[in-house]
């Protein structure tokens, strides 16, 4: 059995993956030319590399399609449901940090926490005549954190796929949930992370699928271990 | 083993719809989502099943009958009080049991008497259990909830308004009220604000504030869309500070404890909450009043009380439940066979222009019919 890793195909994510993985002895090299979206790991056989992009390796792990992946822990929380029975954290990388938070309009001076937020939105219907909206592209992450953790129902997510943190001045949204690495772009739009708004503390992850094969598979837990050597070293 | 074939009973869940003078209304399986997600909330999308029409129009399967019946009584304008019956396929994405399954039940639509309306409601799906599990009448229990007298609780308790509000709206939901509690027993005093905003709030200058507030809304450009005032962020500043001081004392919180632990049999409620209120010296007169109307309307009906149980802190964390939530669960089982309650919010927030009263129950056909099978035998294999 062929072991596949998905790794990101562009950009830093791409450089930083390479890099920790030759340090950990797996220096990875792409099959014919530069832009190949196919490697393999020099003096292992039996091992493959499958560069996609970083939604692309999440869904593929939830598939079990591949056996591991570098991904964003925010990508895989919120593609999958019951995540940690599916797949496995193995490792954080320590590169490509970003929160996933809730913010409000910085004006809104009577809301600091997500039980705010919650007589806000209890209140919204009434006053406005609809639901308190919430623009994202984190569904997800999203309910688990208002109606899970918070115990709040009433509002409406609004779908974003770019540029999120300008809903709230273009009216299309009442508040965000984003992610952000310094906070700058929220400051620069008059937003404001809640204090309990913090809903993950998202970073590159190397990710195994749970799949049954895996249990006796050396090379599987050697992947893992060199990894975490390495991070360690 | 699923089926996805009508049940066989549903023939005498019709008649008995018809005895009763319920008007059986078909409601389509493709339904525009943005009602059921405004109502129940964002969890909701999880448990649906969505798709969207080639314009973008949001649509799902039909996820239960009440709102549809309710939509549909709007739309054709029908003067109330009318009594609608439904009985067909809903579509859910549950983690056990069958992801599309059978529902029936009746709304009860503009019936001023309250009382008498929540008796019917009970005696009906009681009874309509009974027609399709005979045999099995002797092993239904049903257990009750009232939202209104733990509204009365709170209101005696001398709690403000806001705090209230919090209370009941999270009723029903125990993680969350017990998160409440613990506020109000150790209240935390606002902080952080800016020494500016935080003079004009002691000084109680209100309008210096929403000026302000306006002056800062208009400086970063968010005014043109904002959803929420200044006026209204002023206002919930100051009562956010008002509530942030409320504190339950010891005795207070002990008593709305004892309150939420009742559980009883219901011939036995009146006289328990009478009882508490008297010992709490809380004055809970019209909520009582309106629980024993209740009461002596469901024994006028011939309901047997001694099979339902009180349970105080039983309710549906849900804007539009209003008063009396009800299940009934076959003893031994935990699958709810039936539930209902008041819903007397719902038709005005989905746009019905005058109040509208409402109460209504549905039956779960699919754990009915395992239920039909388990007594004759069936191991639910095809035939």
């Amino acid at each position: 059995m062929t072991i596949t890793i998905a790794l990101p195909s562009k950009g830093r994510m791409k450089d930083e993956a390479s890099a920790i993985f030759e340090r950990a002895g797996l220096k990875i090299s792409t099959v014919g030319n530069d832009r190949s979206y196919r490697g393999r790991v020099d003096g292992i056989d039996d091992v493959e590399i499958a560069f996609l992009s970083a939604s692309e390796i999440s869904r593929e792990i939830g598939a079990g399609s591949v056996d591991f992946g570098v991904t964003g822990e925010d990508l895989v929380r919120e593609g999958l449901a019951d995540a940690d029975e599916r797949v496995e954290f193995c490792a954080r990388l320590g590169f490509g940090h970003a929160d996933v938070v809730v913010a409000v309009p910085d004006i809104w001076l009577d809301v600091d926490t997500m039980a705010d937020l919650g007589d806000v939105a209890a209140d919204f219907r009434t006053r406005h005549g609809r639901r308190l909206a919430i623009a994202t592209k984190y569904w997800r992450l999203t309910q688990q954190h208002f109606s899970g953790s918070h115990g709040i129902q009433l509002y409406r997510i609004v779908e974003s796929l770019g540029a999120t943190e300008g809903a709230p001045a273009s009216g299309s949204a009442d508040i965000i949930v984003d992610i952000t690495s310094t906070g700058s772009t929220l400051t620069a739009n008059h937003l404001k992370i809640l204090s309990d708004g913090i809903i993950l503390r998202s970073q590159a992850c190397l990710v195994r699928a749970r799949k049954p094969g895996h249990e006796n598979d050396i090379r599987v837990r050697e992947i893992v271990e060199r990894v975490q050597a390495a991070l360690r070293g | 083993m699923t089926r996805y074939d009508l049940p066989d009973f549903a023939p005498d869940l019709l008649a008995a719809f018809a005895t009763r003078r319920a008007e059986r209304v078909h409601t389509p399986v493709i339904q525009p989502a943005d009602p059921f997600l405004d109502m129940a909330g964002e969890d909701l999308r999880r448990r649906i099943f969505l798709t969207a029409s080639e314009t973008g129009t949001s649509l799902c399967l039909r996820p239960e009958f009440t709102i549809p019946v309710c939509l549909r009584h709007i739309e054709t304008a029908t003067g109330t009080p009318k009594r609608y019956a439904y009985l067909g396929e809903v579509f859910r994405q549950r983690r056990g049991g069958a992801e599309e399954f059978y529902q029936a039940g009746i709304e009860d639509l503009g019936e001023r008497d309250v009382a008498s309306a929540d008796a019917r409601a009970i005696v009906d799906a009681m009874d309509l259990l009974r027609v399709v599990l005979p045999g099995q009448a002797q092993t239904l229990s049903l257990t009750l909830g009232d939202q209104a007298v733990f509204e009365a609780v709170v209101a005696a308790l001398g709690l403000p308004v806001g705090w209230q509000k919090r209370m009941i709206h999270a009723f029903g939901d125990v993680g969350h009220l017990e998160a409440l509690l613990d506020r109000l027993a150790r209240p935390q005093p606002v902080t952080g604000l800016d020494p500016e905003i935080e003079a004009l709030l002691s000084a109680d200058r209100q309008d210096d504030l929403i000026a302000r507030l306006e002056r800062r809304m208009e400086e970063t450009g968010y005014s043109t869309n904002a959803s929420r005032s200044p006026a209204e962020i002023a206002r919930r500043l100051k009562e956010k500070r008002e509530l942030a001081e409320t504190r339950l004392d010891g005795s207070a919180l002990l008593l709305l404890r004892e309150f939420l632990t009742l559980r009883l049999p219901l011939a036995e409620a009146s006289a328990a909450l009478a009882g508490f209120a008297d010992a709490a010296d809380l004055k809970l007169g019209p909520a009582i009043a309106a629980f024993d109307a209740r009461l002596a309307a469901l024994a006028n009906a011939g309901a047997d009380l001694s099979a339902m149980t009180y349970r105080a802190a039983f309710g549906r964390p849900l804007d539009y439940y209003t008063g009396m939530v009800f299940e009934i669960v076959a003893s031994g089982g935990a699958e709810v066979l039936a539930g209902g309650g008041r819903f007397d919010r719902l038709m005005t927030l989905l746009g019905a222009q005058s109040h509208i009263p409402a109460v209504g129950f549905s039956l779960w056909l699919d754990r009915i019919e395992a239920l039909r099978d388990a007594a004759q035998g069936k191991t639910g294999e095809p035939e």
